[in-house]
């Protein structure tokens, strides 16, 4: 099964929204939960990055990338950048991926590499 | 026929190639020369050691107490092929690191005790022990431990260091960690540094007097704070402060 | 509304701390209330942002009211994230202003050191987005370091411009002695010399170590009062005249402009607006330089220089406690110390020390109005405030 990260549309005004808000910043349509689920596309442009050096305890690695990459629909997020060299600007696809061990679960999100 | 007791507990030493000294600039602007200290230093040495033995935090008392207790097991020939390596601004102390050979292939390292802080002095020192070892002693590998948290983001973490946790290291038998060649090749551009050959006033200054630290790492201002923020209901914590107040007073 | 003035303080130094925090929080509290000349207060403000997870202590407040012995008055701690301190300083204001108390006191403390470093970096980073960001290792220098990246495309700063924010206040620090780092560092150290990059190595390129405030123990306080306890004080007369919060979206990726600083700029306006002046009619101004990129950005956005330019004007040495525009004379949390809850009451601590002229040698000549830009969050909380002496 392929996972998705998925953004929430404004059933009012279309408004796509990401990460999750429980009212639109758009309409501020108030009518509880109104929002369809609709996954994010995978490819998209880095619009800046970094690697980390100094990571909390979870991650026993000595650098990470991470980066925020605009998706082709316009909507901005933040992922882990697994790219020797990247340059501002380039094309990359995400994939789902466990991006952290939490104690007893692990979390997925989204993984950039070079299109 | 009487036997000489002193040659049986009086280990031979291997002749070692001796580590080339080296000089670096730190990020104050100060100079820090790193050579290998003599086993006519080690009294200076130790004078300089011992009040951080009464430094209850980050691990200096128990990093001090054992680098007294190794510097003296070298002074007095009951440590095996032990080698030391001092940190100096200007003459004056700023850290001491020391190692030892297991075997031609492995080293032993030991303790990294720095005497000043926020100018990475310490860990300078330590990559200098791992180019002795690798670099100048020609070993495949050193096995590394660390006491202190700090001491494991510095080597464990920064140089990734393999677990070899099958093999009981020297300090408190607790698994260690290798470095090896291959990861010490990784880290030589970004951890180690220094140039050489020293030039000579710096390195007849260094030679000259190993000077007291300026700013070593001192007690807690009020050893009796230190016991209530940790909810000590039975006073056991209590009395061990107490014991090292009232030894400082006498000191003093 | 009522004027208030700020008519003690009191701090401890920055540096790690080996007390339980309360007494951290008492300790300031005490010099604040005997500068002041007060032994009453009506309200106790704690802002504090990690005790009930880092030191395993939570209702700070009533803990710290008790050490005081300030009981029955009430009190209350204020939690928001980095911006705790000067959030509440606003409340204090608030109490004050609205008549509803006469005397308040705002005391900030933390002491992160109780736990080591990377639980530290990992407590702040829980501030962050916790579906969207945090998940991935997103941490606050990572969050600076993505910014500063996209500052060097779009501006031209670069890493000598950072360096130069870090020498200029760990150096401004060497003169305060309540300042956690007392070390001089220089350019060939951390910039220039064949290991200054060794010395100075990457957090979360391009961001290094140097551009980093250290993670310190502390804590700062106020007595801020009504009109009449302050004459009646005859403390020196610095009114809080203006005090502007602005919040920003909790993940930085959805603001549309990243290099936007929208809530400083916008609490910096509110502040302005509030005290009937500008930008230029400041003489000394503490930022948030957890990072030194956030000093050049603040310095921007808050309206002492046109965006894009801060950099220049550090250049030129505008910035340096003689400039024309003195920023950080305590050293700023690069050399100061950034004990989250206190850093914001710290900073007005300073003001305050610049306004009477008893800075010594960091003293910059004849400030008579100070601002304070508080910065919670990666920018999604912000207060700023203003200040001036009146008599």
């Amino acid at each position: 099964m392929e996972r998705e990260v998925n953004a929430y549309k404004c059933r009012k005004c279309g408004t796509l929204h990401y990460p999750f808000r429980m009212v639109c910043k758009n309409c501020r349509a108030n009518d509880y939960f109104e929002f369809d689920i609709e996954p994010l596309p995978k490819r998209g442009k880095l619009l800046t990055f970094t690697f980390i050096h100094n990571l909390p305890a979870q991650f026993e690695v000595a650098r990470l990338g991470l980066g925020i990459v605009e998706l082709e629909n316009g909507i901005r997020v933040t992922g882990q950048v697994d790219i020797e060299d990247p340059t501002l600007g380039m094309d990359v696809v995400g994939n789902v991926e466990v991006v952290r061990h939490d104690t007893y679960d692990d979390r997925y999100g989204f993984v950039f590499r070079a299109a | 026929m009487a036997v000489d007791l002193e040659k049986i507990l009086r280990p031979v030493d291997h002749p070692y190639p001796p580590y080339p000294a080296k000089y670096m600039t730190l990020a104050s602007g100060e100079t820090l020369v790193i050579r290998q200290a003599t086993r006519d230093e080690v009294p200076t040495l130790l004078k300089h050691v011992a009040p951080l033995v009464f430094v209850e935090r980050d691990y200096y008392d128990l990093v001090a107490a054992r680098v007294y207790a190794e510097l003296l097991g070298w002074y007095h020939h009951r440590m095996q092929d032990e080698y030391v390596l001092v940190a100096q601004i200007d003459g004056e102390l700023a850290a001491i690191v020391n190692g030892r050979s297991v075997s031609p292939k492995r080293g032993m390292s030991l303790h990294t005790l720095a005497m000043r802080r926020g100018l990475r002095v310490g860990a300078h020192a330590f990559a200098a022990k791992m180019e002795y070892h690798i670099d100048i002693l020609g070993q495949d590998e050193v096995l590394v431990v660390a006491e202190s948290p700090i001491g494991f983001r510095r080597w464990m973490i920064e140089y990734q260091l393999e677990e070899v946790f099958d093999t009981a290291h020297e300090l408190g038998g607790v698994p260690s960690y290798s470095l090896t060649r291959e990861l010490f090749d990784r880290a030589r551009n970004s951890l180690v540094v220094g140039r050489r050959p020293v030039p000579e006033d710096l390195l007849a200054k260094a030679h000259e007097a190993i000077l007291p630290p300026s700013d070593p790492p001192t007690p807690p201002a009020d050893l009796l704070a230190a016991t209530r923020a940790k909810y000590d209901a039975t006073g056991s914590a209590l009395i061990l402060q107490r014991w090292a107040q009232d030894r400082s007073a006498e000191d003093a | 509304m009522r004027d208030v003035y700020i008519i003690g303080i009191g701090i401890t130094t920055f540096t790690r701390l080996e007390y339980p925090l309360s007494e951290i929080a008492a300790y300031a509290s005490m010099g604040a209330l005997k500068d002041a000349g007060v032994t009453d207060v009506d309200y106790v403000l704690v802002a504090n942002m990690g005790s009930a997870r880092i030191n395993n202590q939570s209702a700070l407040a009533s803990a710290v009211v008790d050490t005081l012995s300030l009981t029955p008055a009430g009190a209350v701690r204020i939690e928001n994230g980095p911006a705790s301190g000067a959030s509440a300083i606003k409340e204090g204001f608030m109490a004050v202003a609205s008549g509803m108390h006469d005397t308040v006191l705002v005391v900030g403390a933390e002491r992160m050191r109780e736990v080591n470093n990377l639980e530290a970096t990992d407590f702040v980073a829980t501030l962050t987005h916790p579906m969207a960001e945090y998940i991935y290792g997103v941490t606050l220098p990572g969050h600076a370091a993505m910014f500063t990246r996209l500052y060097m495309e779009k501006y031209g700063v670069t890493e000598r411009h950072l360096a130069m924010v870090g020498v200029k206040n760990q150096n401004n620090a060497m003169l305060n002695k309540d300042a956690h780092l007392h070390q001089k560092i220089t350019m060939d150290g951390i910039l220039d010399s064949p290991e200054a990059f060794t010395n100075n190595p990457w957090v979360a390129e391009p961001i290094r170590f140097f551009d980093c405030c250290p993670v310190s123990d502390g804590g700062a306080a106020l007595i801020l009062a009504s009109k009449e306890v302050a004459e009646a004080s005859g403390k020196p007369m610095i009114r809080i005249t203006g005090i502007g919060q602005a919040t920003d979206t909790l993940a930085v990726h959805e603001r549309p402009e990243p290099t936007d600083l929208m809530a400083v700029r916008i609490a910096a306006q509110r502040a302005y607006e509030m005290a009937g002046i500008t930008a230029a009619d400041i003489d000394v101004a503490e930022l948030h330089d957890a990072f030194t990129i956030l000093e050049i950005a603040e310095s921007e956005e808050v309206g002492f220089f046109e965006k894009g330019t801060g950099h220049l004007a550090l250049e030129r040495g505008e910035t340096a406690i003689d400039g024309k525009m003195p920023i950080n004379p305590s050293g700023g949390l690069k050399g100061k110390g950034h004990p989250v809850g206190a850093t914001g009451v710290a900073q007005v601590h300073e003001i305050v020390v610049q306004l009477r002229g008893d800075a010594g040698e960091r003293q910059v000549k004849d400030a008579r109005t100070g601002l304070a830009c508080n910065f919670g969050g990666f920018g999604n909380n912000v207060v700023v405030s203003t200040y001036a002496r009146e008599d």
